[in-house]
């Protein structure tokens, strides 16, 4: 069944306009039968009106000349009679007729075609053309239009012979003026919108209705060229027709008439002509149509202004309606838009794209998504009002496309670029790919712009090239260090291979043996110092490298470096001095592992080089004291061969040494100062260089550390030591440590040579107010420290504590020195633990130190029993036999598992310690030592076990010492250093201290 | 006046040579604009001057547009010409012709002057301000006879017929009048010499015009004259579009049928017109009905006057008397389409259109010599124009157009006054 709701909108779009269309043409076919039937009927009507009217006027002129020929008839017989009679003089009577009839002349004719004017009482000529004159001439009557001084006017003559004043005429006639005859053809008929006229069948006009009345002489050729030639001559014929028959002496037939209608200018008009009667004569009215059919038309309008009314109601209530229907539309779509906008908003609002709409030719933005807020800082307000604010984000203004640019888009196209924009308010930055499409909306152009968030792609792009330089330069580094590799390995190779073979030719010869052994060693201990660097760096590079922060002290690593750094500088005899600056503090959290490699690299080219007899200073100084933290500077200056300005910028890059003969000659990696670099850039800190050709280097590391809070023993101080006597040669060390001791209430007193000291220490102690500590430089200039405290003690005697203070090795002198009264030695520089933790001891109440017991490394591996878990066959046969030489057992395990497995064979204490190789099959290093601590057994976990490993990083230590080892020995095996660590554990476990 | 304004520039698009005349010193000085110097009458009579004389001329041909100018601030001073071509117009009136001109009544060859040629150069009392020679014309309303032969029309004779003709030339779609409003500005004066020509009341009219103690709008006829070509443009009678019609449009217009009718003189058809579909010989002249009598205007004529001051006035006097010698102007105005403006001219050539008015005695019964605009002081035909064209354009009244003619007047009057 049909249902108009279920059909599409379509459809009932197309049924309803084809509804309307049937309505409209119905009502158009309605309305045009009508007017039709209207226009023939007022047609009909008109034509009616016309032969009414003119029939009447036609019938009034014929009246007009039946009488004037009447008044003519009498005049003329009258004349003759008057003429003979002595009661009325022609002349009389021609005056009362005139006063009767209103004619304005009388005239005499005669056959010459002379005219004899009764009112001018003059005889004129040519008053009537020739086929008038004929008329007369055959007895007949006429009636004409002459033109008679300059005016027109219509005559009237009859046939009549006699003789008046003289004149022998042949006719008498009267005239009117055109102007009066025209009256008589109504030509206010029609309110004046009508001519009407007189004519012959030739178009000869007798008479008209026109303004002047003279201007047209020949109607139907003043119609030529407005209707057709046919319709003229067929009015001819007509009025040739109809005045066959017509006599003026009765009125017109009703059928005596012609009507025809044309257009003139767009206006339409009516002709009607009737006969008069007369030879050819008719009258002819032309008369506008309007005129004419008023009636009808009246009707006509007032049926098409109802009509009107009609249809303007059904189009203003079908307009109405179709205005709901469209409010209702609009607001529909309204709300369909209001909710794709939001929809949109959200949208926008949710992604990083910006969309626009502008108007071409204001600029006018039309639509801005709301998200540009967001993403550019630019409030949406201000960007509604005018876009150009969005340049103001735009990184590079450069890019943005002029505007004259942006009109030559032609319609339907679009162009793109990227650009960086900026956020107003957080300086992000942001990449935009931005799209402007140029087009015609609804007739409207516009341009339609997306900008499309590429900020993360460029980023990924960037770090993939950022990865990809990595990569070409890590290539290019590869490249670099196997090239760098395979000279510095293949040289100290070179030197192995080439003295191993010289050996076993030389096997004979125990003093090339020694020599060729000792060079060995020595190119093993350089290729195995490059093969540390290099792992080290590699380490670093990689990232894997992480600091070990735990406290430790400042002084005892100071300490460590001199006692490394010393005899190098003192082979080469070398001024080594270490000093402090602005009381740096004692204890500080930090990797003091790679601190110490950090300084000890930078003293050991110090050392390298710097000439014989050179001088290298170490300096530490606090330049930044921040509550918890403190920035230290460590400065190295050394007065050896310095570096060129180009090495100096690459010094820091791995396998750079600079190229002299000089440098050339000291052995070294290249790998050192990258290395160096690397663990200060990881430990936040920076390196800076100077150098100097021949003048000298100077490296300054500044690094922040964490703080200990440790208390001072400021009671302790107040206690036993108040003051004390500084002597140092260099004033600024005396200052340094009175600065040092300030915070512990200590007076500090200080002399600068041996001397003044002397005299300080006796003069107090004349004044019964000894010093509570001297303490002594070793070498000062004149008196040096040792001699100065032998006199002091001479004077003062043995109570007061005397201490030396010094940079050096003191055991060779440490005899001596004890004789001389000199309690105690302390290393420069001055630090408060140190000094405390030296002469504590020297107090009587102070409990004594606890004597550290070395142990004793020589032998300490003698008749011991290990058990050797190493995979390696050959690794296993060297330590095998270097045990052997130390006097030592070992039973090797070929993995863990099986290293296991032999000590829970074994009984209690069969095994002195296991030495673990970490990487094995089966079961590694780390694996078997929680195996074995994990076992039920009482030794289990008290055993040494020392990792005996090739991975000898950080990490690897503490995951060895997690795994539950004692030790680490990195590999290749450096027997001293296995002697010391077995010994060390040996003693721990005499004393039960394992574990 | 019109031709004052129209055959110079006719000339002046022809490309004109300009006479330059030696520098003779005994020779008299003739000032005149380029374009009349340039009439081959003018020239003709120049020359034949030299060789019946052995004197010398010295022409002074001055551009068309800058010849007032020129003119009159040589007057009075020693580069004054002694002979001054001039129009009988108001731009004369600038000249103070009593001060710079000799006034000519006592010459002998005053007799030998057209009755209408002497009145054109008489002043408004009575002084004859020079030797009328130059080319004369009938003006008038020139129809096309043929044209109205064609259909069915009849020549009017009355103002009332003439309106009907109007009536029924637009009717057929023809433009009855063709009326260009945009320059040609002698078209109104033909109306207004009927009012100021006619018998003693007119000349009495024109004096107390001229003395102030009347206006146009005391004259009934003005009025006249000024509501029927207001009914004449609101009727269509000058077709559409006649307020940016000008000059070049009504040779056309004629030509092709478009117009049936113009206010124009009888040698601008020998000059100016250009046969079409319609030839010069189609065409008629009758009496111009413009709300006042019909009548035919005489001749504008340009004048020689003599420089009063010159030293050689004697000798300048004795040139117009060569000129004006039978003998003499015969020769240069043979064969030149003219009225005749001395009595035994003979040698000129009457236009048709002329002849068959005269020969009908129209010429006799309606023709007036150019009054309004010789006679009118402070008359000026662009004012005239101006004031009707607003008029036509619908920005005043008949009244108010009247007004402000007479407000034009009585300004032009006050500024001739003060030169």
């Amino acid at each position: 069944m049909f249902k108009w709701s279920r059909l599409p909108r379509w459809a009932k779009v197309l049924i309803g306009s084809l509804a309307s269309c049937l309505v409209v043409a119905i009502i158009a076919a309605l309305m045009v039968g009508y007017f039709r039937f209207i226009a023939e009927q007022s047609q009909t009507d008109g034509e009616r009106n016309l032969r009414e009217v003119y029939s009447q006027v036609n019938g009034s002129y014929r009246k007009l000349m039946r009488r004037n020929f009447s008044v003519l008839d009498s005049c003329g017989e009258y004349i003759i009679l008057a003429d003979q009679s002595d009661e009325v003089t022609p002349e009389e009577f021609i005056k009362q007729k005139q006063e009767t009839w209103g004619f304005t002349d009388f005239y005499f004719l005669n056959e010459q075609r002379e005219y004899y004017s009764f009112k001018n009482g003059a005889v004129g000529e040519k008053p009537l053309d020739n086929g008038q004159q004929e008329l007369i001439e055959n007895n007949e009557r006429i009636m004409a239009s002459e033109k008679i001084d300059g005016n027109l006017v219509t005559m009237f003559a009859t046939p009549y012979r006699g003789t008046y004043d003289g004149f022998a005429y042949t006719a008498i006639g009267i005239s009117y003026s055109n102007e009066d005859m025209a009256k008589a053809l109504n030509g206010d008929a029609f309110e004046g919108k009508s001519d009407t006229f007189i004519l012959r069948t030739d178009g000869t006009v007798l008479l008209s209705t026109q303004v002047g009345g003279g201007a047209i002489e020949n109607y139907f050729l003043y119609l030529k060229g407005t209707v057709d030639d046919s319709r003229i001559a067929e009015i001819k014929t007509n009025i040739q027709t109809l005045c066959e028959g017509s006599d003026y002496h009765k009125s017109p037939a009703a059928d005596e008439y012609g009507y025809l209608t044309y257009e003139r200018n767009g206006e339409q008009r009516c002709i009607i002509y009737i006969p008069i009667g007369y030879e050819d004569y008719a009258l002819l009215s032309d008369v506008s149509f309007t005129a004419v059919s008023q009636g009808f038309l009246l009707a006509q309008r007032a049926t098409m202004r109802v009509l009107l009314i009609i249809f303007s109601l059904i189009v203003v209530a079908g307009g109405a309606v179709l205005i709901a229907y469209i409010i209702a539309q609009s607001k529909q779509n309204r709300k369909e838009l209001q909710y794709r906008e939001r929809m949109f908003d959200v949208l926008s609002n949710n992604v990083n794209d910006i969309f626009l709409m502008l108007d071409p030719q204001s600029q006018r933005v039309e639509y801005i998504s709301p998200n540009i807020e967001r993403l550019l800082g630019i409030k949406l307000k201000d960007a509604r009002s005018d876009i150009r604010v969005m340049a103001t984000c735009a990184v590079d203004y450069n890019i943005i496309i002029p505007n004259d640019e942006l009109q030559a888009i032609p319609i339907g196209s679009s162009r793109d670029w990227e650009c960086e924009y900026m956020h107003q308010a957080t300086g992000e930055r942001r990449w935009y790919r931005v799209v402007i499409y140029h087009m015609s909306i609804r007739g409207m152009e516009k341009y339609v712009i997306v900008m499309s968030d590429r900020t993360l792609d460029k980023q990924l792009n960037k770090r993939l090239q950022e990865a990809l330089d990595a990569a070409k330069s890590a290539n290019e580094a590869k490249s670099n260090f196997l090239s760098n590799m395979s000279h510095d390995i293949r040289t100290p190779m070179n030197a192995i291979v080439g003295f191993s073979m010289l050996l076993e030719r030389n096997a004979g010869d125990e003093e090339l043996v020694r020599e060729y052994t000792r060079k060995i060693m020595a190119s093993s201990h350089h290729l195995l110092s490059l093969i540390n660097d290099v792992l080290d760096m590699s380490k670093i590079e990689s990232g894997k490298t992480s600091l070990n922060v735990e406290p430790f002290s400042l002084p005892d690593l100071l300490e460590e470096l001199k006692i490394i750094i010393l005899p190098q500088a003192k082979a080469k005899e070398q001024d080594f001095s270490i000093r402090t600056k602005g009381v740096p503090p004692d204890e500080i959290m930090g990797d003091r592992l790679r601190l110490n490699q950090i300084l000890i690299n930078l003293l050991s080219n110090a050392v390298k080089y710097t000439p014989q007899g050179g001088k290298i200073d170490f300096t530490v100084s606090k330049v930044e004291d921040a509550g918890q933290f403190c920035k230290l500077r460590f400065l190295v200056k050394d007065n050896g061969i310095g570096m060129s300005e180009e090495y100096v910028k690459e010094i820091f890059r791995p396998f750079t040494r600079e190229k002299n003969s000089v440098v050339n000659k000291i052995q070294g990696t290249g790998l050192g100062m990258a290395i160096t670099k690397n663990l200060v850039d990881l430990m936040g800190g920076i390196i800076e260089v100077e150098s100097e050709v021949g003048k000298g280097s100077t490296f300054t590391v500044e690094l922040t550390f964490a703080l200990v809070q440790e208390a001072l023993p400021d009671a302790w101080f107040r206690r036993y030591v108040t003051r004390m006597l500084v002597a140092d040669d260099e004033e600024e060390i005396c200052l340094n440590i009175r600065e040092v001791m300030r915070g512990t209430g200590v007076d500090v007193s200080y002399v600068t040579d041996g001397e003044a000291a002397v005299d300080a220490a006796v003069k107090a102690h004349r004044h019964k107010s000894d010093f509570h500590v001297i303490l002594l430089d070793w070498k000062m200039p004149g008196m040096d420290g040792v001699e100065t405290a032998r006199r002091i003690r001479e004077q003062v005697g043995p109570d007061v504590p005397i201490l030396v203070l010094t940079s050096y090795d003191w055991s060779d002198i440490e005899e001596e020195a004890r004789e001389a009264g000199i309690n105690a030695f302390m290393p420069k520089p001055f630090f408060t633990s140190t000094f405390f933790q030296t002469i504590r001891p020297l107090f009587a109440e102070a409990p004594k130190p606890e004597k550290e017991v070395p142990a004793e490394a020589e032998g300490a591996l003698k008749d011991r029993l290990f058990l050797v878990a190493e995979d390696n066959e050959l690794n296993a046969e060297i330590l095998t036999e270097m045990l052997a030489i130390e006097g030592a057992k070992c039973e090797v395990a070929v993995n863990g598992k099986i290293a296991v497995e032999m000590f829970q064979k074994a009984k209690a204490g069969y095994y002195d310690m296991i030495l673990m190789d970490v990487q094995m099959p089966v079961m590694n290093g780390y694996e078997a030592t929680r195996a074995i601590r994990a076992l039920e057994r009482e030794d289990a976990k008290e055993i040494p076990i020392v990792a005996m490993t090739a991975n000898t990083f950080a990490e690897d230590v503490k995951n060895a010492l997690d795994a539950g080892m004692d030790a680490h020995l990195a590999k290749p095996i450096d027997m001293d250093a296995v002697r010391k660590t077995v010994a060390a554990l040996l003693e721990k476990s005499a004393k039960g201290d394992n574990k | 006046m019109k031709k004052l304004l129209c055959v110079p520039l006719a000339f002046a698009m022809l490309g004109a040579v300009s006479i330059t005349g030696c520098t003779n010193k005994d020779a008299i000085s003739i000032m005149g604009k380029e374009s009349d110097l340039n009439k081959p009458y003018m020239k003709q009579i120049f020359e034949h001057y030299k060789q019946s004389t052995g004197e010398n001329l010295n022409i002074i041909a001055v551009k068309d547009a800058k010849f007032e100018d020129k003119a009159l601030k040589r007057m009075g001073t020693k580069r004054a010409p002694d002979i001054l071509l001039h129009f009988h117009n108001a731009d004369l009136n600038r000249f103070n012709v009593t001060q710079n001109f000799l006034f000519l009544n006592e010459e002998e060859w005053v007799d030998e002057l057209t009755e209408n040629a002497k009145a054109y150069c008489t002043d408004a009392e009575g002084r004859l301000l020079g030797l009328p020679f130059w080319e004369s014309s009938v003006s008038g309303c020139y129809y096309n006879a043929k044209l109205f032969e064609e259909n069915g029309l009849r020549v009017p004779t009355t103002q009332a017929d003439f309106n009907g003709l109007c009536e029924s030339l637009k009717n057929k779609n023809i433009t009855p009048i063709l009326w260009p409003a945009d320059g040609c500005s002698w078209m109104a004066q033909f109306g207004l010499d009927p009012v100021f020509a006619d018998g003693e009341e007119g000349k009495e009219t024109l004096e107390k015009l001229n003395a102030g103690e009347i206006g146009y709008g005391d004259i009934p006829a003005v009025t006249d004259m000024v509501t029927w070509l207001d009914n004449a443009a609101k009727s269509g009678w000058f077709g559409k579009d006649f307020l940016k019609k000008g000059w070049d449009d009504i040779s056309p217009a004629l030509a092709s049928g478009e117009a049936a009718m113009t206010f124009i003189w009888d040698t601008w058809f020998y000059t100016d017109f250009t046969d079409g579909k319609y030839k010069k010989e189609d065409f008629a002249l009758m009496p111009a009905y413009m709300g006042t009598a019909g009548t035919f205007e005489g001749g504008n004529l340009n004048m020689m006057m003599v420089n009063k001051n010159g030293s050689k006035k004697e000798k300048a006097l004795a040139f117009l008397k060569f000129c004006a010698a039978p003998e003499n102007y015969n020769v240069a105005f043979k064969d030149i389409p003219t009225v005749s403006v001395f009595e035994g001219q003979n040698t000129n050539i009457q236009s048709k259109m002329v002849t068959e008015a005269a020969e009908k005695g129209e010429i006799e019964r309606y023709e007036r010599v150019s009054t309004a605009s010789t006679k009118i002081v402070g008359y000026s035909a662009d004012d005239m124009m101006q004031a009707l064209n607003a008029l036509f354009r619908g920005d005043m009244s008949v009244a108010e157009c009247v007004k402000r003619m007479d407000e034009n007047r009585i300004e032009k009057a006050r500024a001739s006054t003060e030169d």
